[in-house]
């Protein structure tokens, strides 16, 4: 079973291990060290980071460190793409870097450890340091069996530079993409949504366009495109993609060398040819890229897990108008899961549900947000899910307002139950719904 | 002093301040989403009271502004090398350089390149080629664009200054700056735009008495200086209101955001604990009631948080139950309006017209009539060569390298010929 949720990681990891020792071909015992010693301190790290931090902020640094890499990799393809089409462009210094034996070393030795962190948190810590100590055995095994599979590649296979660090970082996204609190596509999708819509609203703002009360309806329908969930999605795999395709791009526009002083036409073409077969090879590893991209994308928007998403139990209030729901009754309201409720009150409904945080503390929600459709919520993994956006939000930080939280509602604790005032939860409910869909629908 | 200045330079001028400075503001963008969930805003208001950031964003136009200048000089300087103006050859200008040991007075070759539909033109030891259109005009009006853009962000950042008033038909056209003259009416109706469905207008007679002004929605008209930005509309409602306590009565002009019908909004009555929420009634007819200005008024009346009574009323009319009385005497259409300084909107938007000219000249120009231009000027024991192509550069460099065999041929046939 161990085996199985690990599959994703070791193929991430032999990716990795295969791609340095080739991007790096001087430097292959410095790599294998380098890429092992890593991923042995990041899996260690990691076992006393869950030790010392057993909530969310440890999966928060993991998961910033790789998107930390995801920017890092942003930057590499733009200046590549500079380099290959502007003359002169200012960038041997970093090349002479990346030549150095100082950057394989420590770009192996990153790699091997965020890839240590992740595989860690997929295993979590129940299993000991037993478990941690095969798992470490098992990547040395495996650098050894990369450094066998490295040599049957054929030596025309050449890996440049920012390929390098493309293949290395989408392998490790795809690793993260399989835990879903690691997961970055879909926070991406969100922020990528926000944005469009603040975007638009500036720029309606700021060049003093006419709200919707002056424009054509179907007009303004296609503007409200611009604020659906849709947006989102597309942008954030425009991101997502746009440094590997960039990267591939600036490999298709490096210049072919000079053959002007070679007076043979046979001896030119032949020069071209090799070179333009080099060039094919070497965008072997941004194509590979862009699939092992998608792979996470897929994983990230279709996760394989499973979620608490009990049935809404019908409830009414009392003649006071408050609604009591009993601690220990139909349901216990204090065994960590999420309990859904739905509740009428002239001719309105109102979803919310009620939660033990890990803290201990109970707390009363919509099941809704405050910027999103009202699609609700499910529970998984010390997590709930906004099933509109896929925002995962740390059990945690449930009952805090802002972004995509469920929003709190105001409740009473008693020994025999909680109370809650039927109207504050209506009307709290319709002005929610009326917000977020008035944002989707697209109004300023 | 000098190195600080070449410092200065090379960042105004480097193609990479523009992706450096951008990329700094994706860091600062990145770090404020941790804080915040209005990132862009907070953004945007962390650059406008931020000298350092505004200095970084000003980085942007400064660069396009100097590379604007150094790549016309270098076009010029380009131009004037292909024409053989000049033996000013400086490095980089072109993809590719070669120097054969030979000695040639390029007849023979500028007939070969004529034929191969290459303008020519040679003088006393050097032969310039080339064919098609420079993609320059297009590169120039680029950045021109970007400097706009850019610098329309900037001024529009750090300069913009908003100020929202009422503007209510029969009442003075005013806002901080000065006072115009009466508004005498204020017009909505359908329009048969493309983009707009509907004209508002607003006719303010000129504050000498003669001619009037009138302002629209879009293109934004200027008044004093600022942009008039039509936001809402609204009804200003004269109204009277007397409760059992308040047998006085209270007398009141209140703009209200009513628009469209249905559309709530509260007026408080100051000293008691009424509220009045009124609410425009949407016709059975459908029709527009801002615009035939057949108004029809809901209203709930509150104290505190009870509800005491609800009706409507039109305008002109009054309701009268249990000691409370509410006549409506006017209402008059409003407009809520921001009058708006900003100068970089006009940058931006001459950007917009930028871009699309220079995308409208470069497409074409780059698929048809890609430039390439050769040089080859002679010593006195060796020809350079210099070729360059801004596009289909494989069938310009067989070109080249022909006539650089052409050139070699040439010395071999001699030898050939003196052995």
């Amino acid at each position: 079973m161990v085996a199985i949720k690990l599959i994703p990681h070791i193929l991430s990891w032999v990716g990795i291990v295969l791609i340095l020792l080739r991007g790096f071909p001087e430097r292959k015992r410095v790599v294998a060290v380098a890429v092992g010693a890593g991923f042995a301190l990041g899996v260690a790290g990691t076992f006393f980071l869950f030790r010392s931090f057993p909530g969310d902020f440890s999966f928060s640094l993991i998961r910033d460190v790789v998107g930390g890499s995801f920017l890092l990799l942003w930057g590499i393809a733009v200046a590549s793409i500079y380099r290959s089409t502007v003359r002169n462009f200012p960038l041997s210094w970093g090349e002479r870097f990346f030549a150095s034996i100082f950057f394989a070393g420590v770009g192996a030795f990153m790699s091997g450890m965020i890839a240590g962190a992740i595989s860690v948190c997929r295993l979590g810590t129940s299993g000991g340091m037993l478990m941690l100590l095969i798992l470490v055995l098992v990547a040395c095994v495996l650098v050894f069996e990369s450094l066998a599979i490295e040599r049957l590649l054929p030596p025309s296979f050449t890996v440049s530079n920012s390929a390098l660090m493309a293949g290395v970082v989408a392998l490790l996204l795809f690793s993260s993409s399989s835990i879903l609190r690691l997961d970055l596509f879909s926070p991406l999708s969100m922020k990528v949504m926000k944005f469009t819509h603040d975007f638009v609203h500036q720029f309606f703002e700021s060049m003093l366009i006419p709200d919707h009360l002056f424009i054509h309806i179907h007009l303004w329908r296609y503007i409200g495109l611009l604020f659906g969930k849709e947006v989102g999605f597309w942008g954030g795999l425009i991101i997502w993609f746009a440094p590997a395709i960039l990267i591939a791009l600036a490999i298709s526009f490096e210049r072919l060398p000079s053959v002007a002083h070679i007076r043979q036409g046979a001896q030119r073409r032949t020069v071209v040819a090799t070179a333009i077969r080099a060039r094919r090879f070497r965008l072997v590893v941004p194509g590979i890229t862009i699939l092992v991209l998608a792979g996470a994308g897929y994983q990230s928007r279709f996760p394989a897990v499973e979620y608490w998403d009990p049935k809404p139990i019908v409830i009414s209030a009392g003649p006071s108008g408050e609604i009591v729901i009993p601690l220990k009754g139909e349901v216990d309201l204090k065994d960590g899961k999420l309990h859904k409720y739905l509740f009428s009150q002239g001719g309105k409904e109102a979803r919310f549900f009620v939660l033990m945080t890990p803290t201990g503390q109970l707390t009363v929600d919509l099941d809704a947000c405050a910027i999103c459709k009202p699609d609700g919520y499910g529970q998984t993994e010390g997590t709930v899910l906004c099933y509109y956006c896929k925002t995962l939000i740390p059990l945690e930080t449930v009952g805090k307002p802002g972004g995509c939280n469920p929003v709190p509602i105001h409740f009473t604790e008693k020994k025999d139950g909680v109370y809650i005032d039927g109207l504050t939860l209506i009307n709290t409910w319709s002005t929610t719904v009326q917000t977020t869909a008035r944002v989707k629908e697209g109004s300023k | 002093m000098k190195r600080l200045l070449r410092i200065i330079w090379a960042i105004l001028f480097s193609r990479a301040t523009p992706p450096f400075v951008i990329g700094f503001f994706l860091l600062v963008y990145v770090g404020i989403a941790f804080i915040t969930d209005e990132t862009l805003i907070a953004l945007m208001r962390y650059t406008r009271t931020s000298f350092f950031l505004t200095a970084m964003l000003a980085l942007l136009p400064l660069n396009f502004a100097v590379r604007l200048v150094v790549e016309t000089i270098g076009y010029l300087k380009m131009r004037r090398v292909v024409m053989v103006s000049t033996e000013d050859v400086q490095p980089g200008l072109f993809d590719e350089t070669v120097e054969l040991t030979v000695t040639s007075s390029f007849e023979q070759l500028q007939s070969h390149l004529e034929a191969l539909g290459y303008k020519t033109r040679r003088i006393a030891g050097a032969l310039g080629a080339w064919r098609g259109i420079s993609i320059f005009p297009a590169r120039i009006l680029f950045i021109a664009g970007v400097f706009l853009l850019y610098a329309g962000i900037l001024i529009s950042l750090t300069t913009r200054t908003s100020e929202r008033v009422a503007i209510v038909e029969g009442e003075k056209f005013s806002s901080s700056t000065g006072e115009s003259g009466i508004v005498e009416r204020i017009t909505f109706e359908p329009s048969s735009g493309l983009i707009l469905a509907k004209k508002l207008s607003m006719e303010v007679a000129a504050s000498s008495g003669k001619g009037k002004n009138v302002f629209g929605v879009y293109p934004p008209s200027l008044y004093q200086g600022a942009f008039v930005y039509p936001r809402y509309l609204g009804i200003g409602l004269f109204f009277n209101f007397t409760a059992p306590e308040l047998p006085a009565g209270y007398e009141t002009f209140s703009p209200l955001n009513i628009y469209p019908p249905g559309k709530e909004a509260t007026s408080v009555i100051p000293g008691s604990p009424y509220r009045l929420v009124f609410s425009l009634v949407g016709p059975d007819d459908e029709t527009d009631p801002y615009t035939t200005g057949r108004m029809n008024f809901n209203f709930k009346l509150l104290k505190g948080k009870d509800l005491v009574l609800t009706g409507s009323a039109p305008r002109g009319g009054e309701f009268v139950r249990d000691g409370y009385r509410l006549a409506f005497r006017d209402s008059r259409r409003l407009v809520i309006t921001d009058f708006i300084r900003d100068y970089g909107v006009l940058m931006i938007w001459a950007s917009g017209i930028l871009f699309v000219i220079a995308g409208c000249f470069w497409l074409p120009v780059r698929i048809f009539f890609p430039r390439s231009e050769m040089l080859f000027r002679s010593g006195p024991d060796r020809i350079q060569a210099f070729s360059r192509a801004e596009g289909r550069g494989r069938k310009h460099e067989g070109v080249f390298h022909e006539a650089l065999d052409l050139l070699e041929m040439r010395r071999t046939d001699r030898k050939s010929f003196e052995g």
